[in-house]
């Protein structure tokens, strides 16, 4: 006791806070567990008389401001005023985020409808292959150069001059990661033939990476030479390069064994 | 463990506030005071444990500002809580940028530094947990872990939402309460009052 009058004293702080304290009943409790204490505390700290002067001060400030009209929802809301559950608010969203996907995947699909149809016969069996795990892949992308994935020249070109499926296994590449994430469909022919290719489940990342790395050599030398008019030289020459590459040749394999 | 006792004080009321709310968002002053009478005994702790002794001041402010934005609010009871303890919260800071003082150099706070060890023995501590030695325990707790205790415990959030009054990742407030109130059990402990209370003031872990 002597302590903390003093010690009110020194730090000039409250005394009559320290005084309501009576620390002196003696007593035998065990030691607190988190969960008790939190029931003790806040039974302490919520303690206490409510001040009815502020009660009134503050219900007079809620008829003013129904009176003048405040309380009328607000067209536009703010977002710190949103604290419905997560799901509530997230419903909502949902229904736009689905309507945004729904079209823009409707948009893509077009194009690569477009895109298949256009490249005529001698793709039908890549395109029906490509048709299943990546509908992206088909956007045309901007100006070669630029395009970080597929661009719309290196599919024109395919149809003529690849009979390999160099592209679906860029593709299957991409995907390959997710669906290992989900654990799905690792089994499926389509991830047997990139596994084949890779020399085993283990060598697929090194396998892509080198698929990639190939691809955008080649899509400079294409962007340059596109940009002119595709000529047939130098993507033969492209080609069969790319049909040494053990993927091809296994894919290749593996596909006419299905059909 | 230490979450179980924490909310469902806050969690009882929840569906009486939130119709009182609903109620009170019509018009019905009768239902704004019932939300106020649920409400104000936790924000006015919490407020405690922001800015001391001016708890009183900050509130009405916030009350001043919750009576007339009312109309803005969306959610159940829960909501409201987390909402009005968001006003208050800024209310005090607000609060505290005039006074330029840290929230951390309140009176509770300097009362609590120069506790006697001998009448601080957790026993005797916990039969007396007054509202004013509570507020100087947890004032005692690195700010973070106050304020984490407070919002879980006193105004009875759950973590997501005290984590969005806070602004910080649920994850990093659950640890902060848990360790505050763990900090406080040791500190009720004996002679944990006095030995490591200076020492340790202010630092976060």
């Amino acid at each position: 006791m002597n302590g903390k009058q003093s010690s009110a004293g020194e730090g000039g702080a409250d005394t009559d806070m320290a005084e309501q304290r009576g620390p002196d009943d003696p007593s035998n409790l065990p030691a607190p567990n988190p969960a008790d204490l939190g029931e003790l505390l806040a039974a302490a700290v919520r303690g206490g008389a409510v001040d009815a002067d502020a009660e009134r001060r503050v219900l007079a400030a809620f008829r003013a401001a129904r009176d003048e009209g405040a309380h009328r929802a607000s067209a536009h809301n703010r977002r710190r005023d949103d604290w419905r559950p997560e799901r509530e608010r997230r419903s909502g969203r949902s229904v736009r985020t689905t309507l945004v996907a729904l079209v823009a995947s409707l948009a893509l699909g077009g194009v690569a409808v477009a895109a298949i149809g256009s490249a005529g016969d001698g793709t039908r069996d890549e395109g029906a292959e490509r048709g299943g795990p990546l509908p992206a892949s088909s956007v045309p992308t901007g100006p070669p150069a630029a395009a970080p994935n597929q661009s719309a020249p290196a599919q024109a070109d395919r149809g003529f001059r690849r009979p390999t499926s160099a592209q679906d296994t860029e593709a299957h590449c991409r995907a390959y990661d997710s669906v290992k994430k989900r654990g799905k469909a690792l089994d499926s022919t389509a991830w047997q033939r990139l596994i084949q290719a890779a020399g085993g489940a283990e060598n697929v990342e090194a396998y892509c990476a080198e698929q990639q790395d190939e691809k955008k050599e080649k899509k400079k030398e294409k962007g340059n030479a596109g940009k002119v008019k595709p000529s047939k030289s130098p993507q033969a020459s492209k080609t069969s390069k790319a049909s040494k590459t053990p993927g091809s040749g296994a894919t290749k394999n593996s596909k006419s064994k299905a059909d | 463990m230490g979450q179980g006792g924490e909310s469902h004080r806050g969690r009882t009321s929840d569906g009486e506030l939130g119709a009182a709310v609903a109620r009170a968002q019509d018009g019905d002053e009768a239902a704004f005071a019932v939300a106020y009478r649920l409400v104000q005994p936790g924000l006015l702790g919490y407020l405690r444990g922001l800015v001391g002794d001016e708890a009183e001041d900050v509130a009405s402010d916030a009350w001043l500002e919750i009576a007339r934005d009312l109309g803005r609010f969306r959610g159940d009871g829960a909501g409201f809580r987390g909402w009005t303890a968001t006003i208050a919260r800024h209310r005090a800071l607000d609060h505290l940028r005039r006074l330029k003082v840290r929230p951390r150099a309140s009176a509770l706070e300097q009362d609590m530094l120069d506790l006697p060890g001998p009448h601080s023995t957790h026993d005797q501590a916990l039969e007396s947990l007054s509202t004013e030695y509570a507020l100087e325990l947890v004032a005692s707790l690195p700010r973070d872990q106050a304020e984490a205790v407070l919002l879980r415990v006193v105004v009875g959030l759950d973590g997501p939402a005290a984590a969005r009054v806070l602004g910080k990742r649920p994850g990093a407030v659950r640890t902060a309460a848990h360790r505050g109130l763990k900090r406080l059990a040791s500190r009720l402990d004996a002679e944990g009052v006095t030995d490591d209370g200076p020492s340790t003031l202010g630092e976060s872990r």
